[in-house]
């Protein structure tokens, strides 16, 4: 660009300005899904969006969770929720401003699926809260919440409302009496386990097994090692 | 005061990567930062008070950096397994020996104290005016004057060829001797 180091204020403007560098493609197609996400509120926008995303040889996996998501949502109301479908909410854009801490539990955020609660993790693990959304799937009510630790980290926690539907696959590990799932969907890293009956599915890219099973299986009357 | 319209963003991809990469130092952290930017901006809508969608992510992105900065200073520093390493778009640019010189600008830029890398990244960078480079960066006007005279002052006095040697002077100092010996010659 320049034979010589810059010397002078002018000179430097004019280098600094000269560059014209592009981003990634990669990084061009995740904020085109995520504009697109934001874009398309309504069904037919959405489908549409999903639609042109999966023209996209290089978004395959965004294309892959479109399709779950358009089967999961927009049937006549009588698809039932999968594992799948849930795992694909986590992992799509927050619609809603992250909830704040619980002022009565200083290890809870103040949002809940029929009382049970989400966690409060930024003291204790450094992930803090960033934003959720609420979707209704085959009857159910799921809410999610997303997580984030530095800039390269993000998770989604969902709990599913009503009665937990059935899950099968993956590796099983036991702590303290609960059985927690661990698998992949998406590309992603998952674990699910019940709380009171209801369906948690906690799932993120760049996460590990053992800082899944900390946050799972960290709550309020426990301190674990992360 | 209109609403944010989100298909308008898409435009200013390229600009806020270099103004992350600028103050991050690095593509990969650019890269993290342009992300978080936009979700935090989508994730609910957004009006505008009459300043164009450049300055708001200009705002957005001082914010998401600083706060990644305090976020990562209270934790302790831990080194990613392999796997967990996505490495960035190795052609940003068709030309390699713009790909070096890009680097070690941004580089340079990103070594600046804090304020002085947010005024040259919002000015000359992003491309902002004066005015609304304060007003994103919440300063007055005459002080983002005095800071971005002194960043590009600081950035010149880098890249002059002097400077730009001292650091591998030390390093092989340090690996021959194991002290540094040198600080190199003005």
């Amino acid at each position: 660009m320049s034979e010589r180091p810059p010397q002078t204020e002018p000179e430097i403007v004019e280098l600094v300005r000269s560059i014209d560098v592009r981003a990634p493609e990669e990084l061009h197609r995740r904020i085109d899904a995520l504009i697109a996400e934001r874009s398309g509120q309504d069904p037919v926008k959405r489908r549409r969006a999903a639609a042109l995303r999966l023209g996209f040889a290089g978004a395959l996996a965004l294309g892959v969770i479109a399709v779950a998501l358009i089967v999961g949502l927009s049937g006549s109301g009588g698809s039932p929720l999968s594992l799948h479908t849930a795992v694909a909410l986590t992992l799509r854009p927050a619609t809603m401003a992250a909830p704040a801490l619980d002022p009565h539990n200083q290890m809870e955020l103040a949002a809940n699926v029929d009382g049970v609660a989400f966690p409060y993790w930024d003291d204790r693990f450094g992930w803090r809260s960033t934003g959720a959304r609420a979707d209704d799937v085959g009857g159910h009510t799921v809410r999610t919440v997303f997580y984030a630790r530095g800039h390269d980290q993000w998770i989604g926690y969902a709990i599913v409302a009503g009665a937990a539907p059935s899950v099968s696959g993956g590796v099983v590990r036991e702590r303290d009496g609960t059985r927690y799932r661990f698998l992949s969907e998406h590309g992603a890293r998952v674990v699910t386990w019940l709380r009171d009956g209801h369906l948690c599915v906690v799932a993120g890219h760049h996460v590990s097994d053992a800082t899944l099973m900390a946050l799972a299986s960290w709550h309020s009357s426990e301190m674990l090692d992360s | 005061m209109r609403p944010l319209d989100p298909q308008s963003l898409s435009k200013h991809v390229d600009r806020l990567y270099r103004a992350a990469w600028a103050l991050c130092g690095s593509r990969e952290d650019a890269e993290d930062l342009v992300q978080e930017t936009f979700a935090r901006v989508l994730s609910r809508p957004r009006t505008l008070r009459g300043d164009d969608e450049l300055y708001y992510l200009m705002r957005v992105l001082r914010n998401t950096f600083l706060t990644g900065l305090r976020t990562a200073s209270r934790r302790p520093v831990t080194a990613a397994a392999i796997e967990d390493v996505v490495a960035a778009d190795p052609k940003p640019t068709s030309r390699p020996e713009q790909a070096y010189e890009v680097q070690e600008i941004y580089a340079t830029i990103a070594g600046l104290p804090e304020n002085f890398r947010l005024a040259l990244v919002a000015v000359d960078v992003l491309g902002l005016s004066y005015k609304e480079a304060a007003r994103a960066l919440r300063v007055r006007e005459a002080t983002l004057t005095t800071r971005l005279f002194r960043a590009r002052k600081q950035v010149a006095e880098r890249l002059t060829p002097n400077d730009r040697q001292s650091p591998r002077i030390q390093r092989e100092d340090k690996d021959s001797t194991g002290v540094l010996s040198s600080e190199g010659t003005p």
